[in-house]
């Protein structure tokens, strides 16, 4: 899943940047709010972190020009301020959480995955493929009893599948949500991660789990 | 406390009253007593008018008329007019009859000019007399031979009359006096209450203001124009107390932004190193990354501190003789090797000699903090330079820098605390925009003031201006 975090203060960039590539997630960094716009523009971001003290656009104009341009992305405001009329005032903007400086890592990374999973429709913490299990929370993966070990860009890769499970998803768009902006531009190192996942998950004998759509990309799961 | 303005009023306008109506009542009391009695006495001086001319002499006898002696006024007996004549040696020459053994007195006075006399008989009786001296008529025997004689007449009535009239005046005069005064007092009370209902009405709203809520003004509709500026300034008041209110809550407001994002630096560093084992260098980096941050925020606190206290005036001053040309030099000393490395000239054009009286320790941290920012915000081989001024009775030292983008108005507000200018935010951090507003008070501690300008060609320039001696 890809991020966008916007946030001015370097040590909380660095380290909350830091932490989030750890769980497994793509994260894109900027400290300028109009910067951060172009950003938002450019790509389709699971979550948008946006601190709302920014130089160059404060974060509420830059949600409310988000918005204006019909942008769906879920966004999580992280800021100091923490009056009831400033929460308000950002939810009411089209902020979907809030989250008060300082705060815990853990609950940061809890409420982006409540997000991603909005973002997919997706209730249930664990997903379910065939006799292949995910659980989001702790980002584990069982092949029936066995627990499969994944790399965190292999993990990424079969929960953005897992969460579109029956859809068949393109190259670009896996780029776009596993990859970030520092990573080698190359389609081929999408498929290259394919291969790995397949290598791991799917289990000699038993009909493939990931699905290979000429020209279109793959399908996890059953093909629609 | 002095009596209320209700009862300084009232005591005002009924005293007023009192004493108008005491000058009105005596006035014509006075009046109508003096004509009363210059009635009276007209009747008395015409009776003895017409006895004078009843008299006649004729040598030693002397007589009076016997048709005037039967004048129905000194006949009756109810309400007696009396006389009494005397001759010029004072012997008796003939009384009224009525008088029986009593006398009256003999009184001086002249046909042209009687005198008036009130006399106490017994038994509570009242009465007025007169005194008439004339010369009488002569016998025609006498008329050759003899000087007239000067005889004394006075005439005497019953005046209780005229007393009890002017008594009756008295308590109704009395009467209506009292009666007016409790009147005016009623008319007063209500009056002034009346016109002190707008102060009523005024104080009423100002005790429903509550310090939660200053944005409340005195509306007080129709208030009479005496009291129209009292309400302008009572809303003044209120404005200039919301505006500091609203200040105190902001800078709080940005005390606690300004800490809190620090604090969540610090958490994240920490709870995402610990969130899985690490080598050694990334926890080394990670406590030092907490460190620097830690540094700031205590900076940012001892600030803050120095603020408070030149606010609250609780810092003490040492003055001393004191060389702005050494201090400046001993205060670029720690920028010195930064602004090498950014290839930043630095000029300090202060004459050596110049000497002003003033705190070192408070000036060197004015110094500092202008000298850090101009190394921070000046363009890279940019320019820092620092001048001095003298006039009579102040120096002017001017910290100036090349490379500076902020606009005038923006510029305005670079004293207020929490306030950086916006490229300067994308920083590490390590200016919490508290460096300007401790300058400005710093500097006014010191008895100065401080501007900050920017020319076009972005030379920013921070002016302090100084006393030159002790004030």
């Amino acid at each position: 899943m890809r991020l966008l975090l916007i946030e001015d203060y370097r040590p909380l960039q660095q380290s909350l940047a830091k932490g989030l590539r750890e769980a497994g997630f793509a994260v894109d960094t900027t400290g300028d709010g109009q910067e951060g716009l172009w950003f938002a523009m450019g790509n389709d971001y699971d979550v948008i972190i946006l601190d709302l003290m920014l130089p160059g656009m404060d974060g509420l104009s830059l949600l409310k020009k988000l918005r204006a341009e019909g942008r769906q992305n879920h966004v999580l405001i992280l800021t100091a301020k923490d009056t009831l009329e400033d929460r308000i005032k950002g939810l009411n903007l089209g902020a979907d959480d809030y989250l008060v400086k300082p705060f815990s890592f853990e609950e940061l990374l809890a409420r982006v995955r409540a997000l991603l999973r909005r973002s997919y429709r997706e209730k249930n913490p664990e997903i379910k493929v065939q006799n292949l299990r995910i659980d989001l929370t702790t980002q584990r993966v069982w092949h029936g009893r066995d627990e499969i070990r994944l790399t965190p860009r292999e993990y990424a890769l079969l929960e953005y599948l897992a969460l579109r499970a029956g859809q068949t998803v393109s190259r670009t768009d896996i780029w776009e949500h596993v990859y970030e902006f520092k990573s080698a531009a190359s389609s081929n190192v999408v498929d290259v991660y394919i291969g790995y996942l397949r290598k791991k998950i799917e289990q000699p004998g038993k009909p493939p789990l990931i699905h290979t759509v000429r020209g279109r990309g793959y399908t996890l799961g059953v093909q629609p | 406390m002095k009596p209320s303005l209700q009862i300084r009023l009232v005591v005002g306008v009924v005293s007023a009253v009192l004493l108008l109506l005491t000058v009105f009542s005596v006035g014509i009391y006075s009046v109508i007593r003096s004509a009363l009695l210059s009635q009276f006495d007209a009747s008395l001086v015409s009776i003895a008018q017409i006895l004078a001319g009843s008299v006649e002499v004729d040598g030693d006898q002397i007589e009076l008329e016997i048709e005037v002696q039967q004048m129905p006024e000194l006949q009756d007996r109810n309400k007696p007019t009396y006389y009494q004549l005397w001759r010029h040696d004072g012997t008796v020459a003939a009384k009224s009859p009525l008088l029986e053994s009593s006398n009256l007195p003999r009184l001086a006075g002249s046909p042209e000019k009687p005198t008036f006399k009130t006399l106490r008989a017994g038994a509570g009786r009242v009465e007025r007399a007169a005194g008439y001296g004339f010369t009488p008529r002569l016998s025609d025997n006498d008329r050759k031979t003899a000087e007239p004689p000067r005889l004394m007449l006075t005439v005497a009535r019953d005046s209780a009359a005229i007393l009890s009239q002017l008594r009756f005046l008295r308590w109704v005069l009395f009467l209506a006096s009292g009666a007016v005064i409790l009147l005016s007092i009623l008319v007063a009370l209500l009056t002034v209450r009346q016109g002190l209902r707008p102060l009523t009405a005024i104080a009423g709203e100002i005790a429903a203001v509550r310090e939660t809520d200053l944005a409340t003004r005195i509306a007080a509709e129709d208030v009479p124009g005496e009291l129209l500026p009292i309400k302008e300034r009572l809303n003044d008041l209120l404005s200039r107390l919301e505006a500091a209110f609203n200040r105190e809550r902001r800078f709080t407001a940005d005390v606690a932004h300004e800490l809190r994002t620090p604090l969540a630096g610090i958490r994240s560093t920490i709870e995402v190193t610990l969130s899985r084992g690490r080598d050694q260098k990334e926890y080394k980096t990670a406590l030092s990354d907490c460190l620097a941050i830690i540094e700031n925020m205590q900076t940012m606190v001892n600030n803050l501190l120095m603020i408070a206290r030149l606010d609250a005036c609780q810092a003490a001053l040492r003055r001393e003789q004191v060389h702005p040309a050494e201090l400046v030099s001993s205060c670029w000393r720690p920028f010195s090797e930064k602004a090498k490395l950014r290839r930043i000239a630095f000029d300090n054009r202060i004459q050596t000699d110049a000497v002003i009286n003033s705190d070192p320790q408070k000036l060197s941290m004015v110094l500092s903090n202008l000298l850090g920012n101009a190394v921070e915000y000046a363009n890279d081989a940019g320019q820092i330079w620092v001048t001095t001024h003298h006039s009579d009775d102040s120096i002017e030292i001017a910290v100036a820098n090349t490379g500076c983008r902020l606009t005038s108005d923006e510029v305005a507000r670079a004293f207020d605390c929490f306030w950086r200018g916006d490229s300067s935010r994308a920083g590490t951090g390590t200016h919490c925009g508290l460096g300007l507003a401790l300058v400005q008070r710093l500097v006014g501690a010191l008895g100065g003031s401080a501007a900050a300008e920017v020319q076009l060609g972005g030379v920013f320039t921070v002016r302090l201006t100084l006393p030159a001696s002790a004030p």
